[in-house]
């Protein structure tokens, strides 16, 4: 996928023609049209033994400019799951009071679950839907908006954990495309993220192997090369580790061990001679 | 091909049909074509009718662009049985193309499926599941379900039955086809190893005078060989086919699922 | 009451001469004849509490709840026609629902509160309906912390409009409690129902002030709410009862803030403990007649 959301949901010049637009200019009222305007770049996330590590910058770009520098863009559901936004910022919004609704409807049901007697973690007690749960429902809500032609224009990453307590990750995009696998990422992370993810977690019985520590010292890693490598992002990220204990996030990390010795070396992109 | 994957700086960014700044003055109502609801996520299906069983088969990977998305993403399904895991079900089918219509497409058939096993208290027939199958993809016509589906099952007599379909409804009753990306890489395969294609008998003549050589029903076995075979091939020569491969054989003791190892890279 | 039979309580938004809405005041019976609630404020928190009255045996144990959460932090209990009070329930859900998408908050207790004495009050007005049968308890946390808007995105500006004022304390536990005229006002201890009587005398001898040096925590509070239930539930012995309790603390406290069932291993020490409390009673007022009877 291409990392830039601009491009996303586009028609190819290659595959289509150029876009001949002339039909539309009808002199008509302006009407607003969907694309991103305020965007974050990538998601990362793996599955480990216990549960799922997943993280984001704390950037959203207008274009090329960086535009909010404390944004959060990893969002709690019912202190059981994470979801982690891509792509548009208000779409994130609209998504995040969206969900809030849900999570405020789910706490109508008063009777906690089991496991929320047991724990002090008192989030739970309202933790019916649970990550694959969920996976499915904003499957569905996107499925639904691009049948609308009103997508919204994310990817994000579902992190929690499954009917039978297994950790759960999964994708869902502004098409309504929806998969599974031991490690994930958005955007840019697509390609630079998940060859480093892979590495670790090339399998499920490989991720599940894995121990928190490892898990986390991958995706750090992986915000590490983001940062070096991707023009809109940011060296101040959220981290949040899922597991059956509930949901750990912090929300202001800084790229630690950072070495841009390897920028003096990159030869061949500039006006440089020798 | 260069300017498919324009990444590349050099070609001053990549090509896409609308410049990022809004434009245009739309009449009212008239919603601006910029949106492209439709993916290509690769991948290949392969169906095989056989005399007392048909094989559906497709490999698990989910591409977009060069990346792979998953490795394990089935496109094919059982569908019409009554649990969630479809123990009972008799009929299969497989999907492939945007992968999202193809999981929607299937949903909706598989609750129809439901609904008439439901109502009539027996699963649905082949037959009638490939008609009704071509009614949803017609009805929605003009916005199509990206989707080549592939229905498997066994008809009246208990014959295997492949039916397949194009986007929007049009199909057919077949002894074999292929699906997807990597179709036209192992339909020719097919025609020679199910039909015996080009396959005459020796020393039966020249020109017209070469008989062909006797079509006969393969075995199970053969067929789960020969599909192993098709898709072993298309991995080798497409870069969206791969990771594993998903078998749904149906019998008349039900639905049989394999999975099989594929090249990863 | 004399008026009665005089033909001015036939229909409600019409006043008896002498300045009364005998429909309200049925409204009232009928919450005098449902299962005692109650509720407290205390300094870290609020505890709701009811005597859920058993109506047959073939109800199942612990369900059909009879105190229900409106929004994260605020939860609601209330005596007399159930079929009334989920209503109320309803339309409280939809008022918190409604604030939340306008201002992007949760609604403060006293909010609630008002906008549903508004629309309890409007039930007094019109012939064509009649008042709620219930008295209502809200009680709510609203959050003392820097509250984020929902889906908002940063920390937002450090200075500027839109701050606190220094000093000034925010948030905190609240009760009120709303009657079918549409009457509310906020309590500290507020109860109603059969027993409402007793209990309230009782919920007069706790300290509940927020800043006493012997004032009610929120787990004592937990605990004399059993006790006042059990206390209250003596009028009306011949009936089987269920404790059912929700309690809401501040952020720091054990339900984080959210309005939640109070947990089953508390609830049971709390009602192992009014018991205990009960019976004792019972043993000192023996003691002093056998002592009468000896003299």
């Amino acid at each position: 996928m291409d990392h830039r959301p601009q491009a996303w949901g586009r028609p190819r010049d290659d595959v289509y023609g150029a876009y001949d637009g002339s039909y539309l200019q009808s002199g008509g009222p302006k009407t607003a049209t969907q694309s991103p305007v305020v965007t974050g770049t990538s998601v990362v996330a793996i599955k480990y033994k216990d549960g799922v590590v997943i993280a984001a910058d704390n950037l959203a770009s207008y274009g090329s400019l960086a535009r909010f520098t404390d944004v959060k863009r990893l969002r709690v559901f019912l202190g059981t799951s994470v979801v982690g936004f891509g792509g548009d910022v208000s779409d994130m919004q609209w998504l995040d009071r969206h969900l809030n609704e849900l999570a405020i409807d789910e706490s109508y049901d008063d009777e906690p679950s089991p496991s929320s007697l047991l724990s002090a973690s008192p989030n739970k007690g309202h933790g019916k839907l649970n990550a694959a749960n969920l996976h499915v429902y904003l499957q569905k809500l996107m499925y639904r908006r691009r049948n609308d032609f009103d997508p919204l224009w994310n990817q994000l990453l579902i992190a929690g954990l499954d009917a039978a307590g297994k950790p759960h990750l999964s994708s869902v995009d502004l098409r309504g495309t929806a998969f599974t696998s031991p490690s994930l990422a958005t955007g840019f992370g697509a390609a630079l993220a998940q060859p480093i993810m892979r590495r670790h977690a090339p399998t499920e019985e490989a991720a599940a192997a894995l121990t928190r520590e490892e898990a986390v010292g991958v995706v750090q890693e992986c915000m590490k090369v983001l940062y070096y490598r991707d023009a809109r992002s940011l060296d101040r990220y959220s981290i949040a580790v899922v597991t059956k204990e509930g949901v750990e996030l912090k929300e202001d990390e800084q790229l630690e061990r950072q070495s841009w010795a390897f920028a003096e070396r990159i030869k061949g992109y500039g006006t440089q001679t020798v | 091909m260069a300017a498919m994957f324009s990444q590349n700086p050099v070609m001053n960014g990549p090509n896409y049909s609308f410049s990022d700044s809004p434009q245009t003055n739309a009449p009212e109502g008239a919603r601006e074509h910029r949106f492209d609801p439709y993916t290509d996520n690769g991948g290949s299906t392969l169906a095989i009718a056989g005399a007392d069983f048909a094989i559906l088969a497709g490999d698990t990977r989910l591409t977009s662009g060069y990346s792979i998305n998953s490795r394990h993403h089935p496109k094919v399904f059982k569908i019409g049985g009554t649990t969630a895991d479809q123990h009972d079900a008799t009929l299969a089918i497989s999907v492939v193309g945007f992968a999202a219509d193809g999981e929607a497409l299937k949903e909706r058939l598989d609750a129809i499926c439901k609904m008439y096993r439901y109502r009539h208290g027996k699963p649905m027939s082949v037959k009638a599941c490939a008609q009704r199958l071509s009614t949803i993809l017609y009805q929605k016509r003009f916005f199509p379900y990206y989707s080549h589906a592939i229905l498997g099952g066994l008809d009246e007599e208990g014959k295997g039955a492949v039916y397949s379909y194009d986007p929007v409804g049009s199909y057919e009753r077949e002894q074999c086809r292929a699906g997807g990306a990597a179709a036209s890489l192992i339909m020719p395969f097919l025609d020679n190893q199910v039909n015996f294609k080009n396959q005459y008998v020796p020393g039966s003549g020249e020109g017209h005078a070469l008989q062909e050589r006797e079509r006969n029903p393969l075995s199970r076995n053969e067929v789960e060989v020969l599909v192993k075979d098709a898709f072993d091939g298309a991995v080798e020569r497409h870069i969206e086919v791969g990771d594993g491969l998903q078998m749904m054989i149906i019998t008349q003791d039900g639905i049989e699922e394999v999975l099989l190892p594929l090249k990863k890279d | 009451m004399t008026s009665i039979g005089t033909g001015y309580d036939l229909a409600n938004s019409i006043f008896s001469p002498d300045g009364r809405n005998f429909q309200v005041e049925y409204a009232v019976k009928a919450v005098e004849n449902g299962g005692t609630s109650i509720g407290i404020r205390c300094k870290d928190g609020v505890v709701l509490a009811v005597e859920k009255v058993i109506t047959s045996k073939l109800l199942k144990q612990g369900a059909n709840k009879r105190i229900a959460t409106v929004d994260r932090h605020l939860g609601v209990v209330y005596s007399g026609m159930i079929p009334d009070g989920r209503h109320f329930i309803d339309r409280a859900r939809d008022e918190a629902r409604s604030w939340r998408d306008t201002f992007k908050n949760p609604i403060p207790t006293a909010d609630l509160a008002s906008r549903m004495g508004g629309y309890m009050q409007a039930y007094t007005l019109y012939q064509s309906v009649r008042p709620f049968g219930i008295t209502a308890i809200v009680g709510g946390w609203d959050s003392e912390l820097e509250s984020g808007v929902d889906g908002e995105v940063g920390r937002g500006p450090s200075v500027g409009a839109g701050g606190k004022t220094p000093g000034k304390k925010y948030g905190g536990p609240f009760l009120y409690m709303i009657e079918p005229s549409g009457l509310y006002w906020g309590y500290y201890g507020a109860a109603t129902g059969k027993g409402r009587q007793a209990a309230k005398a009782e919920l007069e001898k706790l300290d509940l002030s927020a800043d006493g040096e012997s004032s009610l925590t929120l787990e004592e509070a937990v605990k004399e709410a059993a006790r006042i239930i059990y206390v209250a539930h003596d009028d009306n012995k011949d009936k089987d009862f269920e404790l059912e309790m929700s309690w809401i603390s501040g952020a720091d406290g054990p339900t984080k803030g959210f309005h939640q069932e109070v947990p089953k291993a508390l609830r049971e020490e709390a009602e192992r403990l009014a018991k205990k409390s009960l019976e004792d009673e019972d043993e000192e007022e023996e003691k002093k007649e056998d002592d009468k009877m000896e003299e």
